[in-house]
């Protein structure tokens, strides 16, 4: 079933209030505050930013090195601030967020600076944080939509409905990534299942 | 295993999901995220963890400023500016622009009435022209970026440190503070600036405004600085500071202040320095009423100009803190008092 890789986006109209994920920071119906910073309100831009913000930083880490996810994430709000107007569908805000998140990150790679190795005594510093980047770049080794899927679950604590929710893509499309990225993520780490 | 506990965390925890869990939990973003804040993008020399000091707080903002400035000023600049057609037949001087060229200092980009173009400011921005306009290249320094718009509409989009990039118009010059905006110049010389996001800072001489997201200044022809106010303010509210400004109808500013609300103490703050005598106290009385002045801002000392106070003042109306305006120099709004 390799045809789940893909980006297949559900229906907005799918996509409801009663959709909103339990940890939704904001109980508004998104398209409602789609709508308002349409409308040029900031602090309704204000509300989808609490409530991308995972998903923005989590496409993030996927694609790019953690030290630049930051920039890059503000780089992506401020573009769909400024580009939140020409979006015809409000119930489409977060597959759209997506999109600007994964071309901001193709971008990078287009025109990424040079950079500088680090030595062994600067990764040595900070163990915990060597662990995690050094999974990570493992995880970056998988196809597009499984490290994208696993980095929203296991970094940024998505559950896979609230990944479906937010992305728009299917829950049997995350849950086949997900199932399917695992896999390769064992194999990769040397795991002892399947 | 089942995959219960990694669709939803339902079902027996599994053992090695559970490690990379916790092992890439560094890597998690902030929870709950910083506050949103649409500022402009630094270019600072990234530090890792940083994310909370570049969302919060003046002093990390204006460290990262410095070293942004410092970034910027010390990168080489190519020869002008790449331009690219958008729509119709923009030309440079005399060159048509079939799909990119450059625009180079003294050189001027014009638009007709079915053409449009966009010019990458150096690395720090973009800038589109709208058809019937005329743009100019002033100066393309590393840490001065200059345009002159002569008329038409353009659209900026800059992400560069405060002051580096500038657009003259007849009536004023639009210093950016790091934003999205849009000047219009008419053929009368009179220019509106609308901001869309960050600050711009609108000065002619010795006198300028501080203009924030959401609102407009208007310029006339002769120059009357006109006061800055927020788009979406009643229409009668819009007219009558129109009247006050451009034709100096006294009898306006009881419209003004009637229909001001606590947003609108943007305008009714610009005012107080710009008027005089009993309306100047009628404006202090209202601008209070809205928005209470702090500690330490007394009466005379606001009547009077004092910059301090009136700065102080400003911190509290929610449009950002006085000492942004400040990191780099500039006149102040009542600097012309």
């Amino acid at each position: 079933m390799e045809a789940a890789i893909g980006f297949p986006i559900r229906a907005p109209g799918n996509m409801t209030a009663t959709a909103m994920p339990a940890t939704s920071l904001d109980t508004t119906p998104d398209t409602a505050m789609v709508d308002a910073a349409r409308a040029g309100d900031g602090e309704a831009f204000g509300h989808l930013y609490a409530s991308y913000a995972r998903m923005v930083h989590g496409i993030l880490m996927a694609r790019v090195p953690p030290d630049e996810v930051d920039d890059l994430m503000q780089d992506v709000f401020l573009a769909a601030f400024r580009k939140v107007h020409t979006l015809r569908d409000a119930a489409a805000f977060g597959p759209w967020l997506a999109m600007i998140t994964r071309n901001r990150a193709n971008d990078f790679h287009r025109h990424k600076p040079e950079m500088a190795e680090l030595t062994e005594d600067i990764v040595a510093a900070d163990r915990t944080e060597a662990e995690a980047t050094a999974i990570l770049a493992l995880i970056q080794t998988l196809p597009d939509a499984y490290r994208e899927t696993l980095v929203l679950r296991l970094v940024e604590g998505m559950t896979g409905p609230e990944i479906a929710e937010r992305t728009g893509l299917t829950a049997a499309s995350v849950r086949v990534n997900l199932h399917r990225g695992m896999k390769q993520l064992r194999e990769k780490l040397g795991g002892r299942h399947e | 295993m089942s995959d219960a506990y990694l669709w939803d965390r339902s079902g027996e925890p599994d053992p090695e999901i559970q490690r990379l869990e916790d092992a890439l939990g560094p890597l998690r973003a902030p929870q709950p995220p910083p506050e949103w804040r649409p500022q402009p993008k630094v270019h600072a020399i990234p530090v890792r963890g940083a994310w909370d000091a570049r969302w919060r707080g003046a002093m990390a903002a204006g460290i990262a400023l410095v070293l942004g400035a410092s970034w910027l000023v010390s990168r080489p600049m190519g020869m002008g500016w790449k331009v690219a057609r958008v729509e119709g037949a923009p030309f440079v001087g005399s060159r048509p622009i079939r799909t990119t060229g450059r625009l180079g200092v003294g050189e001027v980009l014009v638009t007709d009435g079915g053409s449009r173009a966009k010019l990458d400011v150096g690395e720090i921005g973009e800038v589109e022209l709208e058809p019937n306009s005329r743009l100019r290249l002033v100066r393309a320094h590393r840490s001065d970026h200059r345009l002159a718009l002569d008329h038409g509409i353009l659209h900026a989009m800059i992400w560069a440190p405060p002051r580096l990039f500038s657009v003259e118009t007849p009536a004023a010059v639009a210093v950016d503070f790091g934003c999205d905006y849009t000047l219009k110049v008419e053929d009368s010389g009179t220019t509106t600036l609308h901001v869309t996001m960050g600050w711009v800072g609108f000065e002619q001489d010795g006198h300028e405004s501080w203009v924030p997201a959401g609102a407009e200044c208007i310029r006339g022809a002769g120059k009357q600085p006109g006061t800055p106010y927020f788009v979406d303010a009643s229409d009668a509210f819009r007219a009558s500071l129109a009247r006050l400004d451009f034709e100096r109808d006294p009898t306006a500013l009881d419209t003004v202040l009637a229909l001001a609300r606590p947003r609108d103490a943007l305008t009714l703050w610009h005012l107080l320095p710009k008027t005089g005598g009993a309306a100047q106290g009628r404006v202090y009385e209202r601008l209070a009423e809205l928005r209470p002045q702090p500690a330490g801002v007394t009466r005379a000392g606001a009547l009077s100009g004092d910059r301090q106070m009136l700065e102080r003042w400003w911190d509290v109306l929610g449009y950002g803190d006085s000492s942004f305006w400040r990191i780099w120099k500039g006149p102040s709004p009542f600097a012309a008092k």
